[in-house]
């Protein structure tokens, strides 16, 4: 018999085993706000579809063992779990495409032990990354993920979708930050998972390194319920510097010098594009008054003892005029780097055909391709981009960025957003299907050019999902198997990234 | 669906899908409320989905009642959301969420899914009008002026010292060290004929009709004594004051509004008020939402305590605190009380972090819930005015 | 002290910055009006554009903080500017 999950009614009697299992109704709600809240996350949505996304009924443990007696309980009747952080994933992950139980764990937001003589944080799923700081200040530490959903997104999700670092270059990324974890299996088994055995240790080579499998699989996989982090030493110094180029093909080659530059403390380097600039131009006061000849932006920041800092700084400004480069200014150096979580959804900055601003919603590529494709993919789509938006109306190109994604090795990868808006008060059938086909065709050209559909947002949209067979190519069936090995009767997120395919 | 739900998400529906096209949750971590419960249907992405999905026929004023019942009103939210701190005054186009808690509470009134507590309370307030700050005790017109006795302050005059419900009736000591302030100084002042409540709550509450009469009233009282400045010490009087009156008279409304703790802070940089005993104690700032983060007012509370002698102070700056609350505002106490002592017992936890002795206030509304934590942790919660008093050589 | 009065909440007329922005308020670029027909602008005090405007550095200032014990910049004017802007 074929297994796919399936949209279970979730009846009296198996309400009746969730409040048994939780034993506090307030944490078990079948009503309709809860669910009706839970169906979306900040990417584009089928607004007229809405309903269809409601999860049958939401959960919101506070313990591993909560959350195991649910999952035995939804793999024993067959009913979809969908897990839940943040709800800030850019590409559905926490979005039920079959309704089900939904795990919200935001409850689980502890923090268990502060370890400094072994340099660990173990807290809940449930935790936010600008909140846990701000309790490891005093510590003297801080734990580096800097999404720019810094102060939005939650432990659980960083782990859930493998997410990407503002400060990846020198810190690593959520995978590289995770030191171990506790996970609820689809089976609701509770397993430790890290490189080995070890809950602290970083690094091992007994059995199988189990720990990447259970970053960035959206929830197919497990529920994580406790996790043990990396403590780095708090910076002592920030240093950060724009740099502004008439051409795009200048910006980007001194890109490419800079992330060369073999520079330890080099936490990022980002490639403003001038559709880019164009986007900033509509209300960022930094680049309003700039001459035209701003058509590409290059930034940089550093982190780390002010010994390191400080005279790098003064090679990262030889490095950032090499090549025709011109300082924007300390003011908007700092500024800008400052506000880096905050200048990407601005539904006001969406202009329909006659440039009247409308609110669009915000959708975000996040490919990973290497240095030398750059060029070419940003040609290819703003052009997919520029041809929807003509004949719909209802999209606008906000312009393209190109960060560094290596873990410690800036030099080739690079996480690359072409911004999207959408006009989502017009969404009907048609439009989205043409959504989800342009979505499609900038996505197949990265794979064109040997990337990545995705380098931290997941798969799990539709539009990627489809192309996920294709991207994994002969590893495929080695996916398929895992998921039918771990989760037999396909209860876990399904409907996501084309696992069903693994119960055919 | 009903006419009213539809006018409600007509009328709220742009803004709501500011929100809607954005929902990337900057406002979760900072909201007092969210802190606590950790339920999404308390953030402002759902106040503002809400709307939405009434238009959309996908929910009801009764099924989102309790959800708008978890809002102290405290602005955190809507001033952190990036549609308001980086664009909202360029499109001047910010994130509503507190009138749109006010308006959805304000339906619930019309629709008949008003919430016990606040109907109970509102009664009272028609009753009697002021607020049923003392519980049983019943509050009166005839008591509303008894915390300036022996005070000699006349009534009537230019300027009108409005002195808040909670302010009159429960914490007096405020009320007193704040008027002696003023007599210090030299400021003439005298008081209304007939004070009611601002109305600022009932409206907070969606008891619209009711905050208006209050309002009108007011507003008439002031104008029958010849008033042309009102200093209101209290933010929540302020804010209604210079937000609620304005749209409720929009045409004829000629009076200055003067926040206390500025004016304080002016007369004492001016030398009319010296503040010369050192008060011994290790103080930290509670910034009241309604002055911080609704108003942007910062500045004049810090250099006052700074200029109090002997005191040490471990400030926590502005932007942490716009994630801090005494949960004592918007009415949350009254239906949610456990919800409002758990916001104030991490308030005064993080105060305690800091190894003070004194918690200081400038809202009389979080005094007595940052009281009450104060008292089980062993911290003091006093009023800045109270303090300053101390520091100027005012008896009580 | 900042003394509230209606009259006064009104900004003052524009000044054109570029084809879309303008300015009322000093240092405080704001959008055209005319390309908010779709979505209308809100009545929005004095105060209030001002609170947001420096909230919106003090939240920037907070964030340098938040990640590092001092910034350090290289201490040089804008090459894109000319001097009164940078
Ligand atoms: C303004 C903005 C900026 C962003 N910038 C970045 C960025 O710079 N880098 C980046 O990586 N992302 C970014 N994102 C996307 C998003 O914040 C990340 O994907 C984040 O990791 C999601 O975390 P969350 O807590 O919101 O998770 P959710 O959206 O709730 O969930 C994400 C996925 O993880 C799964 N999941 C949730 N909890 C668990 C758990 N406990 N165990 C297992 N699986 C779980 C969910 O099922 C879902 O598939 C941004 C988003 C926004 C809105
Ligand atoms: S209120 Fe603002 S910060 Fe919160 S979800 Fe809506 S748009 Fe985002």
């Amino acid at each position: 018999m074929s297994r796919t999950a399936f949209k279970a009614a979730i009846d009296d009697h198996v309400l009746a085993e969730l409040r048994a299992i939780i034993g506090d109704d307030a944490r078990v709600r079948p009503d309709r706000s809860s669910r009706a809240f839970r169906s979306r996350v900040p990417a584009p949505f089928p607004v007229h579809r809405w309903a269809e996304h409601f999860p049958d009924v939401v959960i919101l443990p506070r313990t591993a063992v909560e959350v195991s007696e649910v999952v035995k309980l939804a793999n024993r009747h067959g009913i979809p779990i969908v897990p839940r952080a943040g709800g800030t994933g850019l590409s559905d992950g926490a979005v039920p495409l079959r309704g089900g139980i939904m795990i919200d764990c935001k409850l689980m937001n502890q923090i268990h032990e502060i370890d400094l003589v072994d340099r660990t944080v173990t807290v809940g799923p449930g935790i936010n990354m600008l909140k846990l700081n701000e309790e490891l200040k005093k510590y003297g530490v801080i734990y580096p993920d800097d999404p720019a959903s810094y102060p939005c997104s939650l432990v659980g999700g960083r782990i859930g979708t493998g997410g990407w670092s503002l400060l990846g270059a020198r810190f690593g990324h959520t995978r590289d930050l995770v030191i171990s974890m506790e996970v609820v299996l689809p089976t609701g088994e509770i397993v430790e998972i890290a490189e080995g055995g070890g809950r602290k240790l970083r690094k091992s080579s007994t059995g199988l390194t189990l720990k990447q499998l259970f970053t960035g699989h959206q929830g197919t996989l497990g529920i994580t319920t406790q996790a043990t982090l990396e403590l780095v030493p708090r910076p002592e110094t920030e240093f950060a510097a724009f740099f502004a180029f008439d051409d795009y093909m200048k910006a980007y080659a001194t890109t490419g010098i800079l992330t060369k530059s073999g520079l330890a403390t080099l936490a990022g380097v980002v490639l403003f594009d001038e559709k880019k600039i164009e986007y900033l131009r509509r209300d960022d006061e930094a680049y309003i008054p700039q001459p035209e000849s701003v058509r590409a932006v290059v930034a940089v920041a550093m982190y780390g003892r002010r010994c390191e800092v400080e005279p790098a700084s003064k090679e990262i400004m030889r490095l950032g005029r090499s090549n025709d480069g011109k300082y924007l200014g300390d003011e908007i150096s700092a500024g800008d780097w400052a506000s880096r979580h905050d200048r990407y959804a601005t539904p006001l900055h969406g202009r329909d055909l006659d440039g009247q601003a409308v609110l669009m919603s915000w959708h975000c590529e996040d490919a990973a391709l290497n240095y030398s494709v750059l060029p070419q993919v940003r040609e290819e789509w703003h052009a997919i981009v520029a041809r929807y938006r003509e004949r719909y109306g209802i999209f606008d190109d906000w312009g393209m960025f190109a960060y560094t994604s290596g873990s410690h090795k800036p030099w080739a990868d690079y996480l690359v957003e072409i911004d999207v808006g959408i006009w989502e008060q017009k969404l009907n059938d048609e439009n989205w299907a043409a959504w989800v086909s342009c979505k499609r065709e900038i996505a197949q050209v990265s794979l064109k050019y040997g990337g990545s559909i995705t380098a931290c947002h997941g798969a799990t949209r539709e539009g990627d999902a489809e192309l996920v067979p294709e991207e994994m190519g002969s590893a495929w069936p080695v996916v398929k198997a895992i998921k039918r090995a771990l989760d037999p009767n396909n209860i876990m997120n399904p409907g996501k990234q084309s696992l069903d395919e693994a119960y055919e | 669906m009903g006419e009213k739900e539809l006018e409600f998400a007509e009328r709220w529906r742009d803004n709501a899908y500011g929100c809607f096209s954005s929902g990337h949750k900057f406002c979760r971590e900072v909201c007092p409320v969210m802190q606590v419960t950790r339920n999404e249907n308390h953030t402002p992405t759902a106040f503002h989905a809400s709307i939405v999905a009434m238009e959309k026929g996908l929910v009801e004023v009764e099924d989102v009642a309790d959800d708008f019942v978890h809002c102290t009103q405290c602005g955190a939210c809507e001033l952190r959301c990036p549609n308001t701190l980086f664009t909202g005054d360029f499109y001047r186009h910010r994130t509503r969420t507190v009138d749109v808690v006010k308006a959805m509470r304000a339906l619930m009134v019309e629709t008949g899914n008003e919430r016990e507590g606040w109907k109970l309370w509102n009664e009272r307030l028609a009753l009697d009008h002021n607020e049923p700050v003392l519980g049983d005790v019943r509050v009166s017109q005839e008591h509303v002026a008894d915390w300036a006795d022996g005070l000699d302050i006349p009534v009537g005059g230019e300027t009108i010292l409005f002195v808040d419900c909670e302010a009159a009736f429960y914490r007096t000591s405020y009320t007193r060290a704040f008027a002696q302030l003023l007599q210090r100084a030299g400021v003439e002042f005298g008081l209304m004929r007939e004070q009611w409540c601002c109305g600022g709550p009932a409206a907070e509450m969606g008891y619209q009709d009711l905050a208006l009469k209050h309002a009108t009233h007011n507003v008439q009282d002031w104008r029958a004594v010849g008033a042309k400045r009102i200093i209101a010490p209290d933010p929540h009087d302020f804010i209604a004051f210079t937000e609620d009156y304005p749209k409720y008279f929009p045409d004829d409304y000629e009076f200055e509004i003067v926040l206390g703790v500025e004016l304080i802070h002016d007369l004492v940089q001016a030398g009319k008020i010296e503040l010369t005993n050192p008060v011994e104690r290790t103080v930290t700032y509670h910034d009241p939402c309604r002055l911080n983060k609704r108003k942007g007012v910062h500045k004049a509370p810090r250099e006052l305590i700074r200029a109090i002698p002997g005191i040490t102070f471990h400030d926590v700056d502005r932007v942490t605190q716009w994630s801090y609350c005494s949960g004592g505002g918007g009415g949350l106490p009254i239906e949610k009380p456990e919800i409002t002592a758990e916001i104030s017992r991490r308030r005064v936890a993080r105060a305690a972090e800091l190894e003070v002795d004194t918690l200081i206030s400038a809202c009389p509304w979080s005094e007595r819930p940052l009281s009450n934590a104060g008292h089980e942790a062993n911290i003091g919660v006093m009023d800045l005015f109270e303090l300053l008093a101390i520091s100027a050589g005012i008896e009580p | 002290m900042s003394i509230f009065r209606l009259g006064d909440q009104t900004p003052p007329e524009p000044r054109r910055i570029t084809d879309t922005v303008i300015e009322r308020l000093e240092h405080q670029f704001e959008v055209d009006p005319d390309l908010m027909q779709i979505t209308p602008q809100q009545d929005m005090p004095v105060w209030d554009s001002r609170r947001i405007f420096n909230a919106r550095w003090d939240h920037l200032d907070w964030m340098h903080a938040h990640f590092a014990d001092e910034v350090l910049l290289a201490g040089e004017l804008s090459e894109t500017m000319p001097e009164d802007h940078s």
